[in-house]
């Protein structure tokens, strides 16, 4: 194999392997949004689903049990999202914000109640390959595609079929008419309180299964801010995908080329200040935003509460 | 006829924030019948609806249905019950299909592929049953809106509603359409339903109607049956004692208009031309000119370039070609600012966001945008005691219901808020107003109260350009009609040509197929 083969391979190997944190946490943005529901508090649960995914898996010896802890935690997350703001009528923007603090606090806050502080960083095992027989001999696309951990997998089967749930099936045709206009979703006797809560607790399962990824898959430990904005990221590219499970796979994988470029670069030494290197997932963000802002199409109701007995003017 | 009582209430209350929405009412629905639920804005008949349909919960009353007691609690359960609702504001996705949203919320045959042939072959029956002609396929927002709100009924008819509550529906449509609906209700009554059809237009009653009910200020006032009903007892049922009929602009006869055109034109629009961000044509070379003490109208169905229309001769927004002469001196390039001083006055149509801030008090509302002008402001600072004093005249001769000018904004009813608007417009030393959707939610002596103050304006000279969406209003009062379609101006009426099919016509965008037939729709 040629320099700049194995070179592509590996690039194109970890694009993919670091789509998924995008992939995980933009749809479960989308799937909440397309409800009404607009949780911007991503980030914190991310941090807070990498930590609890840690520590469970570390203190358990189970990594299994500590992903299924992080999604249960992030699920709350989106539970209180819900319940504030489907229930209370609270602005989803601020309790939102309020989200993220609790997720960036209770994040490390956690592993110096469970381990103190310790010298050598603990770590779990991290997610091991699965190669997919025959598909991953396939010369070039082989290890690419289908020599990863099974996450990458999944995150593909559940943009697919978070797709064919919101454009194929009954259940997201209501689905989609809570977040249009749940007004008349309610006239036809559509519970617009009781897709609220499932999205965002579903959603919110996802964004802390996105931030568990990050010690299982990267790291093996949990380090302090180690979601470095992926989060935030994660609503851009919500927008960018047009609130459409199939665009926002393909943008994950994009912003995931973005971040892996300027990880290389930044191995790689050379004339590009490392400060410089380390903004380029976000220049990117803002340079894609400029050009799909505008243009994106946003659920008719995303981000407002719905009082079925306030009067319009 | 089966003359049985369908649907019952009795004794039914209902207060939002201490205000006093209905009180001890009572409403009956006959077995085939239409009912004409009649009464101003503000008189609770949608209020009233909302409770049968299950969208708010009353206080106090009780509903019976064939008889039997039943508590409605939700929408949902109103639509089990067979009771269905056309809103006034249509309660459509859309970016759905007419088949998407006519099936929502119900079961269908097919629940995972999205295939929907089973239900539509079933929607299409109800079509040729009720002779509605719909494409099935077609999204939502490319519809007109009489075609909207046959979609509407035809969701009500698909879960098989026995009782139709339709809340205003002529409000947005042209007369021909007016016209169509009617024949689908009386289809609806002879197949078998029982309607009530909410309206605050008596000539709409009379002529569909079998039985009328008035309510005002949230009282039963009289139900009748049409033979037993005239023009005369409706009318006082729905304005009360209080309303001098015979010095009202609503109810005279045979008003005439005194040839304004002779006297100077003081705004005059050129070849006014504007494009979209988007680069969809909002106006296409509008050509108008308003004289002196004209009250000119703008007619069309809304969404037709009237907003943006006014926007840019307010100087709101910028036109992408064309001028504009006030008094014979160019203001194109002069902004809102300038023009104000110059004497343009605006009531924007969307008094939310466009002309009423929330979250102040009523007088600062009512000196918004004329707060630098004396004798509101002196040299750069806002005198409060003229503020005060001005604040308290305008809330007594506009009949604003609040407890002051330190009110907030935001805790005054919609009618009250445009009150607010209309003084504040109207205290101006204005040369010209133009208004949007003058009257919304104006009871019937408001409505009258603002249309006399547009003579008594007019009378001194002040040009008045009325844009609505509400045909009647504008016949009532304006001396000339321009009818917009797409941007365009299709046809300029004058007073004595006035004709209300004609106007219809020229709001669907008929004239632009006029070649084809004679025979309309």
């Amino acid at each position: 194999m040629s320099g700049i083969e194995v070179f592509l391979t590996d690039f194109l190997k970890l694009t993919f392997l670091s789509m998924v944190p995008f992939i995980l946490a933009a749809q479960g943005t989308m799937l909440g949004g397309r409800t009404g529901v607009f949780n911007v508090a991503q980030e914190g649960i991310m941090l807070t689903g990498a930590s609890v995914g840690f520590l469970v898996g570390y203190l358990s010896g189970n990594v299994l049990f500590g992903v299924i802890c992080a999604m249960l935690v992030g699920g709350l997350f989106g539970l209180i999202l819900a319940y504030f703001t489907t229930t209370l009528k609270m602005d989803q923007f601020v309790v939102g914000l309020a989200l993220f603090f609790m997720g960036l606090g209770l994040s490390s806050l956690l592993p110096k109640i469970a381990l103190g502080v310790t010298l050598t960083p603990p770590l779990i095992p991290t997610l091991p390959d699965i190669s997919i027989p025959l598909l991953s001999k396939i010369p070039f696309i082989g290890p690419i595609l289908f020599n990863q951990n099974i996450l990458v997998y999944i995150s593909v089967i559940l943009s697919v079929a978070l797709w064919y749930t919101l454009f194929r099936t009954n259940l997201g045709l209501r689905l989609r008419s809570v977040g249009e206009n749940p007004k008349t979703a309610d006239s036809l006797g559509i519970s617009v309180n009781q897709y609220r809560y499932l999205t965002s607790i579903i959603g919110g399962m996802l964004i802390g299964l996105a931030g568990a990824y990050l010690p299982m898959v990267y790291t093996g430990t949990f380090t302090d801010l180690m979601v470095k904005g992926r989060g935030w990221i994660a609503i851009a590219l919500t927008f960018f995908g047009g609130w459409s499970p199939i665009p926002i796979m393909f943008g994950a994988l994009f912003f995931a080329g973005v971040e892996v470029l300027s990880f290389r670069m930044q191995v790689g030494g050379g004339i590009f200040p490392y400060q410089f290197l380390i903004m380029l997932p976000y220049i990117a963000t803002i340079i894609v935003m400029v050009f799909t802002f505008g243009k994106a199409k946003v659920p008719g109701f995303l981000g407002q509460n719905y009082d079925r007995e306030r009067r319009s003017l | 006829m089966d003359q049985s009582a369908i649907l019952e209430m009795h004794g039914v209350n209902k207060t939002f924030d201490k205000v006093v929405a209905l009180s001890n009412v009572d409403f009956e629905l006959k077995q085939n019948e239409i009912l004409g639920l009649l009464g101003g804005n503000g008189a609770g008949k949608t209020t009233l609806m909302n409770i049968l349909f299950g969208l708010y919960k009353m206080d106090s009353g009780k509903v019976l249905l064939s008889g039997q007691p039943v508590t409605i609690t939700s929408p949902r359960d109103a639509l089990l019950k067979g009771i269905g609702m056309v809103h006034q504001h249509f309660l459509q996705i859309n970016n759905f299909t007419v088949i998407e949203n006519i099936i929502l919320g119900s079961k269908v045959s097919q629940p995972f592929t999205a295939n929907y042939a089973k239900e539509e072959a079933l929607v299409q029956k109800l079509c040729t049953q009720f002779s509605l002609e719909i494409d099935l396929s077609a999204r939502i927002e490319t519809l007109p809106m009489g075609t909207r709100q046959k979609v509407e009924i035809l969701k009500a008819l698909y879960r098989g509603v026995k009782v139709l509550i339709l809340d205003e529906p002529t409000t947005n449509l042209i007369p021909q359409e007016v016209d169509s609906l009617f024949q689908t209700l009386k289809i609806m009554v002879k197949e078998g339903l029982s309607i009530v059809f909410i309206t605050h237009k008596l000539r709409e009653v009379l002529s569909v109607c079998d039985r009328i009910s008035v309510l005002r200020e949230g009282k039963n006032v009289i139900s009748l049956t049409r033979k037993d009903a005239s023009d005369d007892m409706l009318v006082r049922a729905m304005v009360g004692e209080g309303m001098d009929l015979k010095n009202s602009v609503i109810f005279a006869e045979g008003l005439v208009s005194d040839q304004k055109t002779n006297k100077p034109a003081i705004l005059n629009v050129k070849g006014i031309s504007k494009i979209n961000a988007d680069k969809t044509q909002a106006i296409s070379d509008i050509d108008l000119s308003i004289h002196e003490g004209e009250v000119f109208g703008i007619a069309g169905v809304a969404g037709n370039g009237q907003r943006d229309l006014a926007e840019v001769i307010m100087g709101i927004q910028p036109s992408t070609s064309g001028t504009v002469f006030f008094g014979g001196e160019e203001i194109t390039k002069e902004d809102t600012k300038e023009r104000i001083s110059r004497g343009f006055v605006y009531i924007p149509e969307d008094r939310l966001a466009d002309g009423f801030l929330n979250k102040v008090s009523v007088a600062y509302n009512l000196i918004l945008g004329y707060h630098h002008l004396a004798p509101y402001s002196n040299k750069g600072f806002i005198n409060w005691k003229n503020v005060k004093k001005s604040s308290k005249e305008m809330i007594s001769e506009y009949n604003i219901k609040t407890t002051g000018p330190d009110e907030i904004g935001g805790n005054l009813s919609g009618g009250n808020i445009q009150r607010v608007m209309i003084a504040r417009a109207f205290s101006q030393n204005s040369k010209l107003l133009i208004a949007h959707n003058l009257t919304r939610g104006l009871d019937i002596p408001s409505m009258d109260f603002v249309y006399k103050k547009i003579k008594t304006q007019s009378a001194t000279g002040v040009a008045t350009l009325v844009i609505s969406e509400d045909l009647d209003e504008l016949l009532l009062i304006c001396d000339r009609i321009a009818v917009m379609y797409r941007g365009k101006i299709v046809g300029i009426l004058t007073r004595d040509k006035f004709e209300k099919y004609e106007i219809g016509r020229l709001m669907s965008g008929y004239e632009q197929s006029q070649e084809e037939t004679g025979k309309g729709k």
